[in-house]
């Protein structure tokens, strides 16, 4: 069941982020001004690549037992998958604190947001079409997506560690761990593709 | 001439309809007698204790229903449980129970189960046999053990019936097994809640065996029989239904005498049997004796928790009228579609399924709760991994088995050395669980981890294609015991100490006796001379050890493993993993030790690496937690800001 729904959810971010490549092509680059980065820019550009391969080596080896191979997460894959996770946590703690301000959403966000509710809802409106960024949207939106789905992706996994829970929740935080996995993965993925793209 | 024909035809005609019905009738008849279901067999349903006033039968020469045994017959002779017990119970089914059934090749083996061991210091052999086809153990027939050899080897801690009711085809065998009569199932063994029923005594069941007084065995076990003499020291000529005077009148021929006053009314006799069998019957054979320590009384060791809760063996070991006893392994209601199966595993108690129903444990188990347990244990080991035997050590421990060391019978050796050694806990990968498929015995590998015991085949073989094969006992103990004759063995009954030079001697003296290369295979080695007559000795898969699982004791949750920690078993001095089990091997060179992993199909690196990310696992907890800690805040922070701009767009200041 899982595995389905994981190949499916993967294959649909995937098909989404090609037809949304083909529908609406990343404009000409801008010449991008040579400034000069702070070494708290350079950190938060480090933390942030860290994070990416963190989240590669721990998407690789949670996915690739369940989808490839049809069975649980164990053996060398689990322990490499234990050694990242909390490099990941700590990054995404650290991305949290230096990115949080950035990504607030503010005013210049509305017009793009009520587009998008617009696109997804078909709903005509007289709203004047602003130029504005929406890959800037994008990107603030599933910043805090992740920062959201990181908590119960980490909680559920650490707290079953603890002596505090039987058999039936064992199982429920592990159910939990995965689905939460597999929406993380696809925001991050998503985020990733729209950090590339501006 | 014509008429006459037709005539004729007609009357066959007539003949063959009412032949055919009457025919059909008759099977039909003969067929309900077959199934036909005695007084015993099926209970009206009252739990109350069921009265055994009845009369004895004996056997007669041919092995029929003889008569009923009056206290003045003359010869008196025992009463067969066949046509005594059989009067109301269908002996027939019985037969084909669990105990009983070994030898019947029909019967699904299941999972791999303690053999019968083939013991001798003298000549360095401890053999596992077994009529069952599991995976590491050989054929009586293959050491060369009749099934009448099999029953006076081992027939003291068996309930009877099975290869003890063979019939011989062996000439030699013959006029003896008139003699000693068959060795039938004996229903008191388990049945009898008499405080005499005697399985040990100078007059017991077992005495009765070795004496090859099989047709006794059963009547003197009993509170009110005492049989003296034997069948062993008897002629070939001799007649037990006419007993004649006998040349030797120091040889005593077997005679039973029944206490007078256990006879009522019409000769009938009273018997205490009982349906559920107390557990003080099943110890007989099933006790098990762990030298953890030097002190091995059993006041100094607790029972298993189910008994100790009250529960007797047979609340989970149940067993219809058939006699298939629940064996109690996860596997069995799958592989024997016996129903009861399903609902008498540790799980079928503790673990009960369906809506219907409570979701309460059967018998008061309480469910577990397995807290902090991730569930992956309960796909990679068995309950008894943690739950079962004695707590894994640093090195694996002797054990005992009533039916490997005779325990609870007269002389027995107390040494804690005694042969075979038997060796326990050994944490291995379940295997060998044999299930039928298609007509054919299918054996299941790559299972759970469970605790096992564990025996080192010691024997001398012939090798033929590969293939090792024991030689006959009887040719080994003419053999090899004639070169070790004046070796010293131990007074504690273990091991002498052999060298290669004693194997090298004892092979040679093989090489004219038996075809094929003469091997000896132990501790894991198969021993055999090269072309130059040097001792070669190299791993082979005949020498590999024999295990099966262990059930009992079971420890409460507050003693299994991993109440403490992870760390009880994910340590990297852990002896669930890196525990020694001992190479056992008359040959002093090779008694060496190996690791409980070698045993688990784990790579023991990856097992060692994994233990010790344990030491980081808490520095890891609190790390994640203060990582969550922060990313809560920020949310926190954040969500808080949003909310102040909504209140003042709300509050029309913005």
């Amino acid at each position: 069941m899982y595995q389905t729904i994981s190949i499916i959810a993967i294959l649909i971010t995937l098909v989404g982020i090609a037809l949304h490549r083909i529908a609406s092509p990343s404009r000409k680059k801008r010449q991008r001004k040579s400034a000069k980065k702070s070494i708290v820019g350079v950190l938060r550009i480090l933390v942030y690549l860290l994070a990416l391969l963190c989240f590669v080596v721990l998407a690789v080896t949670g996915f690739y037992p369940t989808l490839v191979l049809g069975e649980h997460i164990s053996g060398y894959l689990l322990m490499i998958h234990a050694t990242f996770a909390p490099i990941l946590a700590v990054c995404l703690a650290v991305l949290a604190v230096m990115w949080a301000s950035r990504c607030r959403l503010s005013y210049s966000d509305w017009p793009g947001f009520q587009r998008f509710v617009q696109r997804v809802t078909l709903v005509k409106s007289s709203v004047n079409k602003t130029p504005h960024n929406s890959s800037g949207l994008g990107q603030k939106l599933t910043f805090w997506l992740i920062i959201f789905l990181a908590l119960p992706l980490i909680l559920s996994i650490i707290l079953s560690m603890f002596t505090l829970f039987g058999t039936y929740w064992q199982e429920l935080l592990l159910g939990t761990h995965r689905y939460t996995a597999l929406a993380f993965a696809m925001v991050v993925i998503v985020h990733t593709y729209l950090v590339i793209r501006t | 001439m014509k008429k006459g024909l037709i005539s004729t035809s007609f009357l066959c005609l007539l003949v063959l309809c009412l032949s055919v019905p009457t025919v059909c009738f008759a099977n039909e008849t003969a067929k309900a007698q077959t199934n036909q279901k005695l007084l015993g067999d099926e209970s009206d349903g009252s739990r109350a204790a069921s009265i055994h006033l009845i009369p004895l039968f004996f056997e007669n020469e041919d092995g029929e229903k003889g008569g009923k045994i009056s206290p003045d017959d003359d010869p008196l002779l025992p009463f067969s449980t066949r046509w005594t017990c059989g009067d109301c119970h269908s002996y027939g089914i019985i037969s084909k129970g669990w105990h009983f059934n070994a030898n019947d090749p029909n019967v699904v083996p299941g999972r791999s189960g303690q053999p019968w061991i083939l013991t001798d210091a003298r000549t360095g052999t401890q053999i596992p046999l077994s009529y069952r086809p599991w995976p590491g153990t050989f054929k009586p027939e293959q050491v060369g053990l009749t099934a009448r050899e099999f029953t006076l080897h081992f027939g003291i801690h068996t309930p009877g019936g099975g290869a003890g009711e063979v019939e011989t085809q062996d000439p030699d065998e013959i006029m003896r097994s008139y003699i000693s009569g068959k060795l039938e199932i004996n229903c008191l063994s388990c049945h009898n809640a008499d405080p005499g029923q005697d399985q040990s005594s100078s007059t017991g069941y077992a005495v009765q065996i070795v004496r090859e007084n099989f047709r006794w065995a059963a009547a003197a076990s009993c509170e009110f029989a005492t049989v003296k003499g034997s069948a062993k020291s008897m002629p070939e000529t001799y007649d037990p239904f006419m007993p004649e005077p006998l040349e030797h009148p120091k040889r005593l021929p077997p005679t039973i005498t029944y206490r007078k006053t256990a006879f009522e009314k019409d000769n009938n006799v009273s018997f205490n049997i009982v349906r559920e069998v107390p557990d003080h019957r099943c110890y007989f054979c099933h006790s098990n004796l762990y030298m953890e320590k030097e002190d091995t009384e059993k006041w100094s060791s607790d029972e298993d928790i189910h008994l100790t809760a009250g529960l007797k063996c047979v609340d989970c070991h149940r067993n219809g009228v058939e006699h298939n006893i629940i064996r109690g392994y996860d596997e069995e209601a799958g592989i024997t579609q016996n129903p009861l199966a399903a609902t008498s595993s540790c799980e079928g108690c503790h673990l009960p399924e369906g809506e219907e129903e409570p979701k309460a444990g059967r018998l008061g188990a309480p469910i577990p709760t397995h807290i902090g347990i991730p569930t992956i244990h309960f796909e990679k080991l068995t309950c008894t991994a943690c739950h079962s035997g004695p707590w894994p050590g640093e090195k694996t421990m002797l054990t005992k088995t009533s039916r490997a060391h005779r325990l609870g019978t007269i002389g027995v050796n107390k040494s804690h050395e005694a042969l075979p050694h038997i060796i326990a806990p050994v944490f291995a990968k379940q295997g060998g669980i044999g299930a039928a498929y298609m007509g054919r015995l299918l054996v299941l590998e790559g299972g759970k981890i469970a605790p096992h015991k564990l025996i080192w085949p010691a024997f001398w073989g012939t090798l033929k294609d590969q293939n090792v094969s024991p030689i006959d006992f009887e040719v080994v103990e003419q053999t090899v015991g004639t070169v070790f004759a004046n070796e010293k063995l131990p007074a504690s009954g273990d091991w002498p100490a052999l060298s290669a030079e004693h194997i090298t001697k004892a092979l040679n003296s093989l090489k004219g006796a038996v075809e094929g290369e003469p091997v000896y295979v132990s501790g894991g080695k198969l021993y055999n001379l090269d072309d130059s007559g040097k001792l070669h000795q190299e791993e082979d898969p005949a020498a590999q050890p024999y295990l099966w699982p262990i059930g009992h004791n079971v420890r409460p949750a507050a003693q299994s493993l991993g109440v403490r920690y992870c760390t009880d078993c994910h340590a990297t001095d852990a002896p669930f993993f890196f525990g020694d089990v001992t190479v056992d091997s008359p040959i002093v060179a090779g008694r060496e030790a190996k690791r409980m992993i070698e045993f688990q199909d784990i790579n023991p690196f990856y097992a060692w690496a994994f233990a010790f990310s344990f030491v980081f696992r808490p520095m890891m907890k609190y790390i994640c937690l203060g990582s969550c800690a922060v990313l809560g805040l920020v949310l926190l922070l954040y969500a808080l800001k949003a909310l102040t701009c909504v209140v003042k767009v709300l509050a029309g200041e913005n």
